[in-house]
C-alpha cells in the first residue's frame, strides 16, 4: 500500500473508531426506568399490593410490617438474609416453599423508591400491582383445547408474540418436538404445581408478565391476554397430572437426518442441473479452442 | 471485568464500530480501489474441484442470508408461516439443510486452497482470516440449529428487536444478554465478519449489478495452447 493510500486509510479507520464509540456512548445511555416499570418488569410476576400472595408474599403495608433499613437489606440479597437464619426472613420463605426471591439488578440503587412506591400504593383502595383477575371457574375441555392450540401456535396471539412451541416442548407436541432455545427450561410438562407456579393464580399471574429474562424480553410489548393465560394455565395443569416427558434426543436425530438429507438432495440437484453447463457447454468450448491453439 | 460492561462493549460497542467500518470503509475503498472490488476467482487455476466447493457453498450462504434479512426485516411472515408446527418444521429442516450445504462447500472451498499449490500460492492472510471467521460462523450457526431450536422462531421474538434497537441507535441489549453462549458467540462474530466484510474479498457481493446468478454461461481459459 503506498504510503498516501495508507494514511488515508489510517485517517478513514480513525474516524469510524471515533464515530462509532461515540454512537455507542450516545445510544448506550441507560434510559431512566420509572420505579413503577421497575416494579411491573421485575416484581409483579410474584408479588401483588392488595391482591393475595403469589409465589411471594403480598406487600400491602410492608413498611408497616418490617422496617425500611432491614427490608432493602433482604431486597439486596434474600438468600443472604435467609440463610443468616433470620427469624422473619424464613418464615417468608417457608410460605413461599421455600423458594428464594432471587437477587435482581438494580434493586440496590432503588431500593427506597420501591418502597416509596409499595407505601403509596398500599394506601389506595385498588392499586395498580393488585394482580390478574384470575377466575376460579373449573377449566373445560374447551380451555384445554385452545391452551394447546395456543401452545402450537394454530391459534396465534393477539399481541403478535411468538408461540410457547418456539422454545417449549410438551409431552404432546408433535414429531419433532418443540424448541430449546434454553435446554433446561423446554419441557414445560410438569411446570405446573413446581413451587413457584404452586396454584393457578400464581401461574397465571407469572404467565402474564413472565419475569425469566429471555421471555420478559420477548412479551414485553406482547402481552398474552387473561384469556390466554386462562387457556394456558388449563392446558399445563392437565398436562401436569398425566403427561411424561418429550424425548428430545429422538426427535434431534430425526431433524438432523431431516436436515443431511435435503443437503444430499440439493448437491445431487446441482450437478444435475449444471451437468449440460459444465460437461456439454464448456468442455468442448476449451477443448475445441486448445485444438485451434495448435 | 464487570459482566454488564462486557455485554455493553460485546452487543453495543462492537457492533457500531463493525457497522460504521463496514459503510466507510467499503466506501473509501470503492472510491480508492474500485477495481479491487473483485470475488477474485481462482477457476482459472484449478477447475476440477472448483465446482464441487464453490457452487453448494454460494447457493447455501444466499439462502440463509435471504432467510435472516427476513426475519430482520418482516419477522411477523417468519411468525405467522411458523403458526403450525408442520410448517414450523419444513423451514427449520430447510434452513439445517442450506445450513450444511454452506458448511460442505466452505470445508472444500478450504480444502481446495490448502492442497492446490498454485491456488495456495495467491491466497492472502486475509484470506485464511476470512475462511477461518466464516467457518466458525457457519459451524456455530448449523450447531445452533441443532442444539437451540426453533431459531427461526426466536431469533423473530428476540433477536429482530434488538437488532432494531441497534439501528434505530436505541440499543437494549435485554434481548440478548440472557441468550445460550453458542448463541452470544454468533452475534459477536457476525458483527466481526461485517466490519472485516470491507476488507476482503466479500465485497464482490456489493458490485453491482451481480448477474452471477443469472448470467451466461461463461468460459475462463488460458488463452490459445492449453496449459
Amino acid at each position: 500500500m503506498s504510503p498516501p493510500l495508507f494514511r488515508r486509510c489510517e485517517a478513514a479507520a480513525t474516524l469510524t473508531l471515533v464515530v462509532s464509540l461515540l454512537v455507542a456512548v450516545v445510544a448506550g445511555e441507560a434510559v431512566a426506568q420509572d420505579t413503577a416499570d421497575y416494579f411491573r418488569a421485575n416484581c409483579k410476576a410474584c408479588h401483588t399490593i392488595g391482591g393475595g400472595p403469589l409465589s411471594g408474599p403480598d406487600l400491602k403495608d410492608v413498611t408497616e410490617r418490617k422496617d425500611r433499613e432491614w427490608l432493602i437489606r433482604f431486597m439486596r440479597d434474600p438468600k443472604a438474609v435467609i440463610d443468616s437464619g433470620d427469624e422473619y426472613a424464613q418464615k417468608i420463605w417457608k410460605d413461599s416453599r421455600e423458594v428464594y426471591m432471587p437477587a435482581l439488578p438494580g434493586v440496590a440503587e432503588r431500593g427506597e423508591e420501591l418502597l416509596n412506591l409499595i407505601e403509596a400504593e398500599s394506601k389506595l383502595e385498588q392499586s395498580q400491582f393488585k394482580g390478574l383477575p384470575v377466575s376460579d371457574r373449573p377449566f373445560t375441555d374447551e380451555d384445554r383445547k385452545k391452551g394447546r392450540q395456543i401452545f402450537l401456535g394454530t391459534q396465534r396471539l393477539e399481541a403478535g408474540g411468538a408461540a410457547c412451541i418456539s422454545c417449549h416442548s410438551m409431552h404432546d407436541t408433535p414429531t419433532l418436538g418443540g424448541g430449546r432455545l434454553v435446554p433446561e427450561k423446554s419441557d414445560l410438562t410438569q411446570v405446573f404445581g413446581q413451587p413457584e407456579h404452586r396454584d393457578r393464580k400464581a401461574f397465571s399471574n407469572w404467565l402474564a408478565d413472565p419475569p425469566s429474562p429471555n421471555m420478559k424480553a420477548a412479551f414485553r410489548d406482547h402481552r398474552l391476554t387473561a384469556d390466554e393465560v386462562h387457556a394456558l394455565v388449563a392446558y399445563f395443569e392437565d398436562a401436569s397430572k398425566r403427561g411424561t416427558a418429550a424425548q428430545p434426543v429422538v426427535a434431534r436425530i430425526a431433524f438432523l437426518l431431516s436436515g443431511l438429507a435435503g443437503a444430499v438432495v440439493l448437491i445431487f440437484s446441482f450437478d444435475a442441473i449444471w451437468k449440460r453447463r459444465f460437461h456439454a457447454v464448456r468442455r468442448p468450448l476449451v477443448d475445441a479452442n486448445a485444438t485451434r491453439g495448435h | 471485568m464487570d459482566k454488564s460492561f462486557f455485554d455493553q462493549f460485546l452487543f453495543v460497542i462492537l457492533p457500531y464500530l463493525s457497522l460504521f467500518t463496514f459503510f466507510l470503509m467499503t466506501v473509501y475503498r470503492y472510491r480508492a480501489q474500485s477495481f479491487s472490488y473483485s470475488s477474485l476467482s481462482s477457476q482459472f487455476l484449478e477447475n476440477e474441484h472448483h465446482f464441487w466447493a464453490v457452487v453448494p457453498f454460494h447457493y447455501g450462504v444466499l439462502v440463509i442470508t435471504v432467510g435472516h434479512l427476513v426475519a430482520i426485516f418482516i419477522p411477523r411472515s417468519i411468525l405467522l408461516w411458523n403458526s403450525h408446527p408442520l410448517r414450523l418444521y419444513i423451514l427449520e429442516i430447510s434452513a439445517l439443510a442450506f445450513g450444511l450445504l454452506t458448511l460442505i462447500g466452505l470445508v472444500g472451498i478450504v480444502i481446495r486452497r490448502a492442497t492446490t499449490t498454485r491456488i495456495r500460492k495467491v491466497t492472502s492472510p486475509t484470506d485464511w482470516i476470512l475462511f477461518a471467521m466464516l467457518l466458525a460462523l457457519v459451524v456455530s450457526g448449523v450447531a445452533m440449529a441443532l442444539l437451540h431450536p426453533w431459531g427461526s422462531s426466536w431469533f423473530a421474538s428476540n433477536l429482530t428487536p434488538y437488532l432494531w434497537s441497534i439501528f434505530k441507535l436505541n440499543p437494549d441489549i435485554t434481548y440478548v444478554t440472557s441468550m445460550p453462549a453458542l448463541v452470544k458467540f454468533h452475534i459477536v462474530l457476525a458483527f466481526l465478519t461485517v466490519g472485516f466484510f470491507p476488507f476482503t474479498r466479500l465485497v464482490h457481493i456489493l458490485v453491482i449489478p451481480n448477474p452471477y446468478l443469472w448470467r451466461k454461461p461463461q468460459v475462463v481459459r488460458w488463452y490459445g495452447k492449453k496449459q
